[in-house]
């Protein structure tokens, strides 16, 4: 899915994606268990849960933070991406 | 009016304190019913008279949401649900650390309590709206597989994340598309936005839940919420059967529409994106 786009602009350009926090995870694997874009990974190896595929996720899609009983999982601030899209839009209008 | 409350469980964290206490607030102002979650989920024939009598209130402490799971497995008419979590992470005085609650943490639930109070007392009190929302005349249809999804030809924006809105005047409304509800199946719960709150283009205007998922609604445009669709609150299956009609879900009055259009699809447009999700694997 890496040569999806998201309102014209290509999917990797665009930083949004879930960061665990490991101090605060209790690997529950309810993020995992809900999100079905194949974001997260499970593995054998410490840290047991991994965000494997973060241009998988949808953007500005937060669902799995609310499956999280610990508030482990962040996001990037929302209105700095929607700058960031919009300039990236403004620059390839350029071109 | 009377109803049923149930709220979490959890013993081992404040956030269960701060639920109970609601839950408690609640059931005192309003004479309501409080369900034991343990015993729920022990002998749910216990509570078979008072969850077919009573529409329920879900009080949530943290977001493994015990309480709703096991709301979803009764028969129950979810009436509301409350997550207090969100209440702890915008309150200016933190609730304190222990597992009974000090001054703070009993100021943040009366706070929280009158709010699901006045709620439970409230008649419909949203304005019918003034402007007519006539249905969709013409629909673009994309097919894929065995399944149809339906676009408005007109009239109706969204979306990357497949949500619409459709603007008379300043005020819009808003929904989730066709494709989105056939993804989601039936949808039992319509979690929506508080009157008189303001959104940005972008950001939450509460969420649907089916068996399968919960969607998070992602507002097309920025506004103050005028309204939400208390039909679907009742019957949230009007949003599968008239996903850009009586399906609607929340209105807002616009704040700045030529801005937010830049972000957004026509009918055509959004066929074309529709297309390439329903392709993906």
């Amino acid at each position: 899915m890496s040569d999806t786009t998201f309102m014209g602009v290509p999917r990797e350009k665009i930083p949004w994606f879930p960061t665990i926090e490991y101090a605060k995870c209790t690997f529950c694997m309810e993020c995992d268990k809900f999100c079905p874009h194949h974001v997260f990974e499970r593995r054998e190896s410490q840290p047991s849960l991994i965000v494997a595929g973060p241009n998988n996720c949808v953007v500005f899609c937060r669902a799995c933070a609310k499956t999280c009983g610990p508030d482990a999982i962040t996001f990037p601030d929302k209105p700095e991406i929607i700058a960031l899209i919009k300039r990236i839009r403004g620059e390839e209008a350029k071109q | 009016m009377k109803r049923a409350i149930l709220s979490c469980a959890g013993l081992d964290r404040p956030e269960g304190a701060l639920a109970r206490e609601v839950a408690l607030l609640g059931a005192e102002a309003t004479g309501s019913e409080i369900i034991c979650p343990v015993l729920l989920n022990r002998s749910p024939a216990r509570y078979r008279k008072e969850l077919s009598e009573n529409a329920l209130i879900v009080i949530d402490g943290c977001a493994t949401r015990c309480a709703s799971k096991l709301a979803a497995q009764t028969q129950a008419k979810i009436e509301r649900k409350v997550l207090v979590y969100n209440d702890m992470k915008t309150s200016a005085l933190p609730i304190e650390p222990s597992l009974r609650l000090g001054p703070n943490g009993l100021a943040l639930a009366q706070a929280i309590a009158d709010r699901l109070i006045k709620d439970m007392n409230s008649q419909s009190a949203e304005a019918e709206p003034v402007v007519s929302w006539d249905a969709p005349a013409e629909f673009l249809t994309v097919t894929h597989d065995k399944f149809e999804f339906r676009i408005p030809a007109a009239d109706y924006l969204f979306n990357e994340n497949d949500c619409w809105v459709r603007t008379v005047n300043r005020a819009a409304r808003i929904g989730i598309s066709d494709y989105m509800q056939q993804r989601l199946t039936d949808i039992g719960f319509f979690t929506p936005p508080e009157t008189g709150a303001e959104v940005e283009q972008f950001g939450e205007l509460g969420s649907v839940e089916s068996a399968k998922a919960i969607f998070e609604i992602i507002s097309p445009v920025s506004g103050t919420v005028t309204a939400v669709n208390r039909a679907v609150v009742d019957n949230p299956g009007l949003v599968n059967s008239d996903p850009y009609g009586a399906g609607w879900l929340v209105q807002v009055k616009l704040e700045s529409l030529e801005q937010d259009q830049e972000l957004l699809l026509d009918g055509a447009a959004y066929s074309k994106t529709v297309k390439r999700k329903a392709a993906e694997p």
